[in-house]
């Protein structure tokens, strides 16, 4: 039986690691351009789709795929950017109305071209690792610690280099920050572009281990603002650990209760969070 | 009279006169399809272009009212309108507790979207899952029809024509109810809450009260437009509660106009008859449905009639 | 009228007002004075039931407000005005005042107020459009009645805070820094307003930094400092206290005005 919760916890974690890729964009969004950008699932699901297509129909290897797919998915992300979303920054209601309308676009467009049957790739790492005595596939492994390695990677970023520290002058004041002559317009781009990369990379990694289907970014990224908000919206650390958290809720939650309800906890622990901590789990209370 | 309540009343003798002249069946189905839609898109105005509340919880409201009409006709014994007020009682009593965890806590915005979102997913599941009630995925038939009068001379609604009338009815009483609620102390209440509610609570407004009032009024209208729509489609599943229904409703009235109280209508009814207008598939439609979505509120932010109206005013100035 | 006892708020570690007790009799305008950060702003808010005090006691008249949101408190007969005018963009001057008429119609109706909803019991709204009118010229906006507030000139914005105030039919009114921010013919103007509202009985409680303005209009006195109170009483006693003065110009002014 503990062996069943391990193994179950161990899922939930690396299923949580991709919602916390998608959160950190969400959170990194929100913080720059103050907008929750919904279409990020989308975005993911052209990174699965992307990868795939290059994978599996034209013999890419996998890395590359991912690597092609996710610069692919950055590009568009920069298309969004400038023909949409340049002019929805700080309007909550209106990008997220926007962002809806970018998701029924691109998920139809995607439907109609690859139609709605699930793809899948050949797993790219066949095997399994033991660890705490269950044992997990290798390629689950290998895409949680490059998630993780991901967001320490831009954490580290945002610390150390100009640009992080302009973000954070940026997120603290958006006025001072113009004052010390950060280029506003082109930090908010920058954001936004390195967001949808996040969540493109994220369904890169999704394609390897699960069969993918048009509408597979739209749960995903509920998921992800629910992370992004369970751990207090702008945190970065917080946005994985959100994620984690709602993932492994949800596995251990499975266990006990009707898997159809799975989706359900998530949100019982979102509506108490947002009435009890409502500047989130890890943030510091005002 | 004034302009817009001109507007309305003409638009509404022209919607009386219209199965004269028009004769074809599918034709009146979509009609009575868009003034449902509309009903439900006029009283979502309420709390989210008046109020200024972005509801995620309209849908549900809608798909509960279907669903407890029906439950209240086959586990309760009641007649269909009886049914009707009891689903408007249940969503009623559900918004009042939803509304008071939400304006107790103050949520605003992004986070009241978001508690309202979760609790109309939660709903949904409920009504995914709760088999031996709701029928799971699969959805009820439902084959009972109303009827207007009294007992021995009662019209059933049977022919779409009777449904014409009766939904073109219902939405003129809805228009009629928020005109009336919001050319009121009332809708100041609502419009001071959205424009600055500090300001109000000063002025001695119960801000909390207000909120609350106006997200049950558009809550239980919703139920009535479900129930009706419900029945008239002959079905009801899940999907009658899904983000997608509520987007849709976001999408109506900011294409006719927030803060107008029949502008929605224009939204809806374009929305509605959009898709049977062009003869493309569904996914193509949603292509569309997503652009305009986009399009109105990059280009068009007063919607269709604030920004005709705009316009008519600059060309008589 | 209204007893303030042993007032305090802490934010954080920062006092900003500290033991503050006095009280306002009726009929009487009481000015509250101090430099910036003295805590005046924060002492009315927590009047106001805007901020909740840290320790203390507010009662209007044996009514405790300690707890009470704005909206009871100004249901009770306390209206408040904003230092930054507070102002409903969209909407024209009348509208606000239809506005702020909310506790007219709501007293004078009660729950007749559905009825209005079915066309009936027009006479509330009569009431309140005659009051609004009678608002109107008093505060001397017949100009701008129908200009939407975006438009307002400042003066007319701080008006217009004074406008909706009175519309809630207050016996004691407090006004947050009413005059900063206006021209001299302006000020003059307000003080006619505010003298006007005394002689038909409203108590006014008035705080702001420009001296003059309210040593002329002040019928008593509280100053205050980092908080605490350090003087009360008539206007002239109180502002040529050297204390007062030291808070105001610094200690060395206040040495050269004994010298």
């Amino acid at each position: 039986m503990s062996q069943v919760i391990v193994g179950q916890l161990l899922n939930g974690v690396i299923v949580g690691t991709l919602y916390g890729i998608i959160a950190l964009g969400v959170t990194l969004t929100f913080a720059i351009t103050g907008i929750v950008n919904f279409a990020l699932g989308a975005f993911m699901m052209l990174g699965a789709y992307g990868t795939w297509y290059l994978a599996a129909e034209h013999g890419l290897p996998y890395p590359l795929a991912v690597l092609v797919a996710t610069l692919g998915t950055a590009v568009l992300g920069l298309v969004a950017d400038r023909a949409l979303f340049r002019y929805t920054r700080n309007d909550l209601i209106n990008g997220l109305l926007v962002s809806i309308g970018l998701i029924a676009v691109l998920d139809n467009v995607v439907l109609m071209i690859f139609t709605a049957t699930p793809q899948a790739l050949d797993p790219p790492l066949t095997g399994s690792i033991g660890f705490l005595g269950v044992f997990l596939p290798k390629m689950k492994v290998v895409v949680c610690l490059l998630l993780i390695l991901t967001v320490a990677g831009t954490w580290l970023a945002l610390q150390r280099t100009w640009m992080g520290r302009a973000a954070f002058s940026y997120a603290q004041s958006a006025e001072g920050a113009k004052l010390m002559g950060v280029r506003t317009e082109l930090l908010q781009s920058g954001v936004f572009v390195y967001s949808t990369a996040l969540a493109g990379l994220g369904g890169g990694f999704y394609a390897s281990l699960y069969s993918i289907d048009p509408t597979i970014g739209n749960l995903y990224v509920l998921k992800a603002v629910e992370a992004a908000i369970l751990a207090g919206i702008g945190s970065i650390p917080g946005a994985l650990a959100g994620g984690i958290i709602l993932g492994a809720m949800e596995s251990i939650g499975a266990l006990y209760f009707p898997l159809s309800f799975r989706d359900a906890y998530g949100l019982v622990l979102l509506v108490l969070i947002l009435l009890l901590r409502p500047s989130g789990l890890f943030a510091a209370q005002r | 009279m004034t302009r817009p309540r001109l507007l309305t009343v003409a638009a509404i003798a022209v919607a009386v006169m219209l199965p004269l002249v028009v004769k074809s069946d599918l034709t009146l189905t979509i009609l009575v399809f868009s003034f449902l839609l509309a009903m439900l898109a006029v009283s979502f105005n309420l709390i989210f272009g008046f109020t200024g509340q972005l509801s995620m919880f309209h849908a549900a409201a809608y798909g509960i009212g279907a669903y407890a009409t029906h439950i209240g006709m086959r586990d309760l014994g009641l007649a269909f309108w009886p049914a009707v007020g009891f689903a408007m009682a249940l969503v009623t009593v559900l918004s009042a507790i939803i509304g008071t965890i939400c304006f107790r806590f103050r949520l605003k915005a992004f986070y009241f979207a978001v508690v309202t979102l979760a609790f109309a997913e939660m709903a949904r599941l409920v009504a995914a899952n709760w088999h031996g009630v709701t029928n799971g995925t699969l959805g009820l038939t439902l084959t009972a029809k109303p009827s207007i009068g009294w007992p021995g001379h009662a019209i059933a609604i049977d022919n779409t024509l009777a449904w014409y009338y009766l939904s073109l009815t219902a939405l003129a009483m809805t228009i009629v109810v928020c005109s009336r609620c919001v050319h009121s102390w009332m809708g100041r209440c609502f419009v001071a809450i959205r424009l600055n509610d500090a300001l109000g609570d000063a002025l001695g407004i119960d801000i909390f009260r207000y909120k609350l009032l106006s997200f049950c009024i558009a809550n239980a209208i919703a139920a009535i437009a479900g129930a009706l729509y419900a029945h008239f489609l002959g079905y009801v599943d899940p999907s009658f509660l899904s983000v997608d229904q509520s987007l849709a409703i976001v999408a109506m009235v900011l294409l006719g106009g927030k803060g107008r109280v029949a502008a929605p209508v224009v939204g809806a009814i374009f929305l509605t008859l959009l898709p049977h207008l062009i003869h493309f598939n569904a996914e193509v439609r949603a292509i569309i449905y997503g652009s305009i979505l986009i399009l109105v509120i990059l280009l068009l932010p007063k919607g269709i009639v604030g920004t005709a109206a705009e316009w008519s005013r600059r060309r008589h100035a | 009228m209204l007893e303030v006892e042993h007032l305090t708020k802490r934010f954080g570690g920062l006092t900003a007002v500290a033991d503050v007790s006095f009280a306002i009799a009726q009929g009487e305008i009481v000015a509250v004075f101090g430099p910036n950060g003295s805590g005046k702003t924060t002492l009315l808010s927590m009047i106001a039931g805007v901020l909740a005090p840290t320790a203390g006691m507010i009662r209007y008249r044996g009514t405790s407000l300690v707890g009470l949101p704005p909206n009871r408190v100004v249901a009770l007969g306390i209206a408040k005005t904003f230092q930054n005018p507070q102002l409903f963009e969209e909407l024209t001057v009348v509208e606000h005042l239809r506005i702020a008429g909310h506790l007219m119609l709501k007293r004078r109706l009660g729950w007749r107020r559905l009825l209005t909803l079915f066309g009936g019991a027009t006479d509330g709204e009569r009431t309140v459009d005659a009051r609004a009118d009678r608002v109107v010229a008093l505060c001397r906006l017949d100009r701008a009645r129908d200009t939407i507030a975006a438009d307002l000139s400042y003066g007319q914005e701080k008006m217009l805070g004074v406008a909706m105030a009175l519309m809630c039919e207050p016996e004691l009114l407090l006004l947050d820094e009413p005059a900063s921010g206006l021209g001299h013919g302006e000020v003059t103007e307000l003080e006619r307003v505010l003298r006007d509202l005394r002689d038909q009985g409203t108590t006014l409680c008035i705080i702001d930094h420009q001296v003059k303005f309210l040593g002329r209009l002040a019928d008593r006195a509280i100053s205050l400092q980092h908080g605490a109170k350090i003087a009360d009483g008539p206007p002239q006693d109180v502002l040529s206290r050297p204390e007062v003065i030291a808070a105001y110009l610094g200690a060395s002014h206040a040495a050269d005005t004994a010298a």
